[in-house]
């Protein structure tokens, strides 16, 4: 009883982390899939009365672009061949002023897309810029917030995750300290003599990790169960399953491990 | 192998325990210290396996030095000297036969030798049949003879007895007298014990050394 109360005292709070981490990294793949989504709603059309030198052109309102297409002008006159003379289709391919698409890496916020038109429009042979785009702004930047929201909740369950495993593994050092100073006195490491309190540590990583990946299962394959239909379009998203729980079964070692390691230098620099 | 000059240990800033203590110990002599209770008879040995600093002086165990000896160096010089508490400092949640396994571990010898090792010194100092029972099973005059098997087990090069006999009941300080008169004997070892009376008709050459306000006599 008391020995599962004390594993349960290192494993509740580094599983908070853990679900809280599991979370961050489902809103980020939701952010990144809806991204995807709708990268392909809006449209920067550049009209110019020279061609633009396109390596010039490489980031725009802070957002990398991804590829600028020249539009051809035969295909624009083209539409228009029925009802010109020869001569003066000549005349237009000569005055037609050049026409390019733009591609940007991210998708732009509309006060984006703004910064990015007043930029383009500041280069001097740029005659006009046309911007199309869907209004996704509203779901996109509630997506953002709850993003940032959530890494911010992350990083102060991880600090608190950590004050109350640090104390756990001081709590077993103590227990063990009859026990470690025995083996200390007989000539072994300090890494020999914590072997006990390592594997405590250890152990409860891997029962954490256990319970978190099993929710992460539930949870991906139970996405329409959990969110309403409206949501349905927006959090439709396939994890990387295999990834995410390395992800997982990595931080959930490494906080263990470093948390074990810190007590232990602080252990060993207290009674050397 | 151990030599001593003008050493000063203390626990704290004020007092002193030893004062200006010198003392030369050879290879394979067995060593007697007595002295009042409060002497600084713990305090001299514990100066001995680095469980307590030095504060003036030079000493030196074994070839090294105590008073700069690095950790890894300390950790090697314990790994040669098997070391046997009044309080036995026996691991309770282990076995008697893990605990006499112990030391051989630490100096890597694998756990098949540990164990036969084990079971050859259980059978020495008589505790064969409780070999699986853990320290709070035994008496205290048992856990001490586990104690004095966990400090030969690994053949050490020095044994450091801290009044190994000093809660027994004659057999069992029979017993430990013995075992330690044939690792100094037969095995070489160096034996220091510390004790309040020196046994008579001991049987083997001793040298008796005692300690009185801090100070360190040759007695005999």
């Amino acid at each position: 009883m008391k020995s599962l109360k004390s594993i349960l005292s290192f494993v509740i709070p580094l599983t908070a982390m853990l679900i809280t981490f599991a979370i961050f990294l489902f809103t980020t793949k939701v952010l990144e899939d809806y991204k995807l989504k709708i990268a392909n709603d809006y449209s920067i059309v550049v009209v110019s009365a020279l061609p633009l030198i396109k390596d010039n052109l490489n980031e725009f309102a802070g957002i990398k672009v991804k590829n600028i297409v020249t539009l051809e002008k035969n295909k624009i006159i083209s539409n228009m061949k029925n009802k010109l003379s020869n001569k003066s289709i000549t005349l237009l391919k000569q005055r037609l002023p050049y026409f390019y698409k733009m591609h940007l890496e991210k998708y732009p916020t509309t006060s984006q897309l703004k910064q990015i038109k007043e930029e383009i429009e500041n280069i001097n042979t740029v005659k006009k810029v046309e911007i199309f785009s869907k209004n996704h702004n509203q779901i996109y930047l509630l997506l953002l917030i709850i993003q940032k929201i959530i890494a911010i909740v992350f990083v102060v369950i991880l600090l608190y995750a950590v004050i109350i495993i640090s104390k756990q593994i001081k709590i077993w050092f103590y227990e063990h300290h009859e026990k470690i100073t025995i083996m200390r006195f007989h000539g072994a490491s300090i890494l020999y003599s914590a072997s006990t309190v390592i594997r405590h540590a250890v152990f409860g990583a891997l029962l954490s990790f256990l319970i978190v990946a099993l929710l992460m299962i539930l949870l991906n394959e139970n996405l329409s169960l959990i969110f309403p239909l409206e949501l349905q379009s927006v959090v439709d998203i396939k994890l990387a399953i295999n990834s995410e729980l390395l992800k997982i079964f990595l931080l959930s070692l490494f906080i263990s491990l470093s948390t074990i390691f810190g007590v232990l230098f602080k252990y060993k620099l207290k009674n050397d | 192998m151990i030599t001593a000059k003008d050493i000063y240990l203390s626990y704290d800033k004020t007092r002193f325990i030893i004062k200006k203590g010198s003392l030369h110990i050879r290879e394979k002599e067995f060593i007697f210290i007595g002295g009042n209770s409060g002497s600084g008879k713990s305090t001299l040995i514990k100066s001995l396996y680095g469980d307590i600093g030095l504060k003036h002086g030079e000493l030196f165990v074994d070839g090294h030095k105590m008073k700069s000896i690095s950790a890894s160096n300390l950790r090697k010089l314990r790994r040669d000297i098997g070391i046997i508490f009044q309080d036995y400092k026996l691991i309770n949640e282990w076995t008697i036969e893990e605990n006499i396994m112990l030391p051989l571990k630490i100096n890597g010898y694998s756990s098949d030798i540990s164990r036969k090792q084990a079971l050859n010194l259980l059978s020495h100092v008589k505790l064969s049949h409780r070999k699986g029972y853990k320290p709070n099973e035994l008496s205290g005059g048992e856990q001490q003879r586990v104690a004095v098997a966990r400090a030969l087990a690994h053949n050490p090069k020095i044994i450091i007895a801290d009044e190994p006999t000093g809660n027994l009941d004659d057999y069992s300080a029979e017993v430990v007298w013995n075992l330690l008169k044939g690792a100094n004997e037969q095995l070489g070892i160096t034996v220091v014990v510390v004790t309040h009376r020196v046994p008579k008709n001991f049987g083997i050459k001793f040298r008796q050394l005692s300690i009185e306000d801090g100070i360190i006599y040759e007695v005999s």
